[in-house]
């Protein structure tokens, strides 16, 4: 396939959290603020003023510093993240808006709150209390959280403009965002897609990372093009994957599993847009802060939500996508180091094969995996074992 | 009553008997030897071959 | 025959022998790491502690609780029962048998009133654990040939972290059973194996193994089929942690029952979140009610939190004596599990019997000024979770070193009384008290919680810090850099324990006490008063 115009500036973009887009909004007078979780809903990071910028530490090595201060029985995410803010490569950020959703990224945002990390004399972290349940009183718990923790802050430090006019304003930005990432990841149902997972997983990445107005322009461009990009005339790659699992911002691990043969038609996983990039509706007579805090908790599929429908409803989600995006199988992949996960992709491995039919591999990684001959092996047998059935099931028939 | 003075001399060098069997247990520590050489390996045998459902097997329904 | 060497026999000093006999050897003398049996961790004999406290312990706790176990057992269902639950779970006739010999290992060396009032402690646990599984036995569908009888439909399940409390307003019609406490929690104490069995087990459909392993074991129990099938619904929490939360998830599948999630707000300080936790109760009851048919009954909440306000009000008054005074008569591991015990579980008549008992032996010691533990060299607060597996370190710690743990952070938590002036006080403070849960108080909602710790060297009067290192707890690994960067700057003597709460094979209590030794004869430089204490194999050990 002919490279998309904009691959290399995206891929450019990601090597730095401070990159060229963040460094032009600031210069600009913006204020970044950093943030780690989906339950931290990026819209009302975008309001005018200020830009949302979802955390990585790319071409993290080995998390040193880190590791003295949350020891290596921590997820390496959390501690790449750690080892990046103590090297200076956040010192960009003018707040950070933490969430107490994962104990490892908590501790992270501690560290941030509690020593002098950030070298910004108008650096604060706020932390929201997020619920664990998609009821009425969690709608309206969060709600009050997100007003008293991130629309409060940010008027009285910043002079944010927090109105409900304001916050439309972000959400039409937002929905314009979402529009196109779903638009560029509608393709991938096709049979031969004239995206991969790598470039797809690529553009959400700036999505996140990047000052929305900013980006805009280019994911506007990137979409045209694809409208028209031609495929190669024969997909390259053995069978289709829904990848899902925790937290995942290294598109090279997406690349890793790709050169195996495996197309990622489908990202269910934290920083991924499966969900996260469903447009944010406001009803005739509600709050945009309403929406937005029904938006985030109903949408979200996190392992945290406690509620038997939610625990269930979480692997009918993913059997769903399998079949939405007519993928051969599931591959769960969380880091090592965490809870949430390794209990939810142990039930996923079990459950979907059994009840769905659904080959599912389930990948313990690390933060950065681009190297990892353990994580090939692993893909290619579970590659070639996804084949065998196909030709198995195609013979039945 | 010498009969009855005869019973309760039994009785209580029975229970004087009794008592000193058991503190003969507990100061020998005979109670935990008992459990841990004889009684415990006898039971893990027992639930090491007992059998049991396989939960695996067990419905997950995912409709609520 | 062995010759009598009278030379030997002249020089016997018989005075001091029959001293020794009389009032037990002074605590130097004991040697009582020669007592245990290589490995078994079994007595040669057990200790004599003097005639007076040797008869005391025979008579008072040995005969005492095995007869009193009978009579729990008898009490609360039955010998048929019994025997058929400790026949059918591994985690009832594993490790329950031996409870005799968790007293043992939790008052070695412990003489007069501390040893009295330690050893009331652990038979409350014991009648309320017995009280616990023969509820859970009575109403077992798997003991019933599948039926579910009419104690499982006056049965309530929940979480071992859902505090009992609750529950209260169902407390004259309903038995609320947690799910894990017995067959998991309390047996990690009392027989350390079994627990093995249902981490492997867990482990064996894939979990990896770095999880906090009590949740691990605790969805272990369900994939080896060892939990009782006792009631129609359940209640869960996602206290204390991550892990708690994610392995409801594997129970929820097994378990395939009606139930509730009752989470509590992570910043437990923020006005804000109190009526949202309040409301999770309310909804909670209001499930309750759904599911049973029974209403809520006001009275009832209100009577049983008016006794558990006793308990607490209790509770303040022995800190009091542990902190200011050299009077108190509860030894660390007897105060930490008791406390935890009493205060998750919620009221039960023991606690109140138990309590009058230890009364008037803590009064006794304040008015007559008894020094109950008078090898003291160092007072220590031991922070963080302790491994569940060697719960009695404190006592090893104190035989061998001198080092008397006077409080634990687990101690205090739910640390406050409970309104009952009318109905929504009660519920913004119950959802207070349930957001000071184990291992919650200190550990989430802020830094500033867990770095209590100093506030409570100072009040509790301690001049060293026992620092359990969970290995696989994310939350306290998430801080361990800071806690030392403290430390130092501090100049706090801080020793390190590693461990990994059930699970013995990771830091074995060898390692555990090979570290201690280490930090006590490098960086303190002190001798121990017992030597024979240093090194011993108790590897196969309950």
């Amino acid at each position: 396939m002919r490279d998309l115009k904009h691959l290399i500036f995206f891929e450019n973009l990601l090597q730095e959290a401070n990159n060229d887009l963040v460094k032009q909004a600031r210069q600009e007078g913006r204020y970044a603020l950093g943030y780690t979780c989906y339950f931290m809903p990026e819209v009302l990071l975008d309001l005018p003023g200020c830009f949302s910028v979802r955390l990585r530490a790319p071409r993290c090595g080995s998390p040193e510093m880190a590791t003295y201060y949350m020891s290596n029985r921590t997820c390496h995410y959390g501690r790449s993240l750690m080892e990046r803010a103590l090297e200076g490569g956040f010192n960009f950020l003018d707040a950070q808006l933490a969430t107490e959703t994962c104990t490892v990224t908590c501790r992270f945002q501690e560290h941030l709150k509690q020593m002098d990390v950030i070298q910004n004399p108008n650096f604060f972290c706020e932390f929201t209390d997020v619920p664990f349940k998609k009821t009425e009183n969690s709608f309206v718990h969060y709600r009050r959280q997100l007003q008293a923790h991130v629309l409060d802050p940010l008027h009285e430090k910043f002079g944010i403009d927090t109105s409900d006019e304001a916050l439309l304003a972000a959400i039409a930005q937002h929905n314009e965002v979402c529009r196109l990432i779903s638009e560029i990841g509608a393709y991938r149902k096709l049979d031969n897609p004239p995206i991969t997972g790598y470039e797809f997983h690529v553009i959400q990445l700036v999505s996140l990372t990047c000052p929305k107005d900013l980006i805009l322009p280019y994911l506007r461009e990137t979409a045209e093009e694809l409208k028209t990009r031609q495929p190669e005339l024969r997909s390259p790659f053995r069978i289709r994957v829904v990848l899902a699992g925790a937290e995942n911002d290294d598109p090279y691990f997406t690349q890793l599993l790709e050169s195996c043969g495996a197309l990622v038609v489908a990202d269910r996983y934290c920083y991924g847009s499966l969900p996260g990039r469903e447009e944010i509706h406001v009803a005739e007579g509600q709050s945009p802060l309403d929406a937005i805090a029904r938006h985030y908790l109903s949408t979200s599929m996190c392992p945290r939500f406690m509620p038997q429908e939610d625990m269930r409803g979480r692997k009918k989600y993913l059997a769903d996508l399998v079949r939405e995006y007519h993928a051969d199988g599931l591959i769960v992949a969380s880091n090592k180091f965490c809870e949430y996960w390794s209990y939810e992709r142990t039930m996923d491995a079990l459950i979907l094969p059994r009840d769905f039919g659904i080959p599912t591999c389930s990948i313990e990684k690390e933060y950065v995996n681009s190297a990892s001959g353990q994580l090939r092996t692993r893909f290619q047998a579970f590659i070639e074992s996804v084949e065998i059935k196909k030709i198995q099931e195609g013979a039945k028939k | 009553m010498k009969n009855a003075f005869k019973l309760l001399s039994k009785l209580i060098a029975l229970c004087a008997g009794i008592y000193g069997l058991l503190f003969l247990v507990f100061y020998l520590d005979l109670d935990g030897k008992l459990l841990f050489r004889k009684v415990e390996p006898m039971l893990v045998k027992h639930y090491d071959k007992m059998e049991r459902r396989d939960p695996l097997s067990m419905a997950y329904d995912v409709n609520g | 025959m062995k010759k009598i060497d009278l030379k030997k026999l002249k020089q016997l000093d018989v005075k001091k022998l029959a001293k020794d006999f009389w009032q037990g050897k002074p605590h130097g003398e004991r040697r009582l790491g020669e007592l245990y049996e290589d490995k078994t961790g079994l007595y040669k004999h057990r200790e004599w502690r003097g005639v007076k406290d040797t008869f005391y312990y025979f008579n008072n706790i040995w005969l005492y609780n095995y007869i009193m176990m009978v009579g729990d057992i008898m009490k609360f269902g039955g010998p048929v029962i019994f025997a058929k639950g400790l026949w059918r779970y591994r985690w009832m006739g594993q490790t329950y048998l031996p409870v005799l010999h968790w007293f043992d290992r939790g008052l070695e060396g412990l003489r007069g009133e501390a040893l009295r009032a330690s050893a009331w402690h652990y038979r409350a646990m014991v009648c309320v654990t017995i009280n616990q599984f023969m509820n859970m036995f009575k109403a077992d569908a798997n003991l019933h040939g599948g039926k579910h009888n009419e104690a499982w439909h006056h049965s309530i399940a929940h979480k071992e972290t859902v505090w009992g409390g609750i529950f209260y307003p169902w407390a004259d019609k309903f038995t609320h059973i947690p799910l894990e406490m017995i067959p998991y929690f309390v047996t990690c104490h009392v027989n350390n194996h079994t627990v093995l069995n249902y981490i492997d087990a867990v482990q064996s459909i894939g979990l990896p193994g770095d999880p906090c392993p009590m949740c691990q074991a605790e969805a272990g129990l369900f994939v080896q089929d060892d939990m009782p099938d006792y009631a129609p619904f359940v209640i869960t929490s996602n206290e204390a942690c991550d892990g708690s939360v994610a392995s409801t998830a594997i129970q929820d599948w097994f378990m395939n029952i009606p139930l509730f999630a009752m989470p509590q707000p992570m910043q437990f300080d923020d006005p804000l979140v109190q009526e949202h936790c309040a409301n999770e109760i309310k909804e909670c009851w209001r499930f309750i009610e759904e599911q049973t048919g029974v209403p809520f009954d006001w009275e009832q909440l209100k009577k049983n939190l008016e006794k558990q306000n006793e308990l607490q009000r209790f509770e303040w008054e022995k800190w009091d004596v542990a902190a200011n005074t050299n009077h108190y008569p509860i030894n660390g591991v007897a105060q930490a599990l008791y406390r935890i015990y009493q205060s998750q579980y919620g009221e039960h008549y023991i606690w109140h019997d138990t309590d009058k008992r230890v009364r008037k032996i803590l009064e006794k010691c304040v008015e007559q000024r008894i020094d109950t533990f008078p090898m003291t060299r160092h007072r220590m607060i031991a922070w963080s979770c302790a491994p569940l597996y060697y719960s009695h370190w404190c006592t090893w710690a104190y035989n061998c070193w001198g080092l008397n743990t006077i409080i634990n952070m687990d101690s205090l938590m739910f640390d406050m009384e409970i309104r009952t002036d009318n109905l929504e006080n009660t519920v913004m403070d119950m959802a207070k008290y349930h957001e000071w849960a184990p291992m919650r108080r200190m550990a989430v909602g802020g830094m500033h919680h867990i770095f209590e710790l100093w506030e409570n060297m100072e009040k509790f009067h301690c001049d060293m810090v026992m620092m359990y290192d969970q290995l696989q707890c994310k939350g306290m690994q998430g801080v361990v850099g800071l806690f030392e960067d403290e430390f130092r700057a501090r100049n706090i003597h801080a020793i390190w324990m590693p461990h990994a709460l059930p699970d013995k094979r990771t830091v074995s209590r060898a390692e555990i006490r090979r570290i201690i030794n280490d930090y006590m004869t490098t960086v303190m430089q002190e001798e121990p008063l017992d030597p024979s204490l240093l090194d011993f194999d108790d590897s196969e050990s309950w």
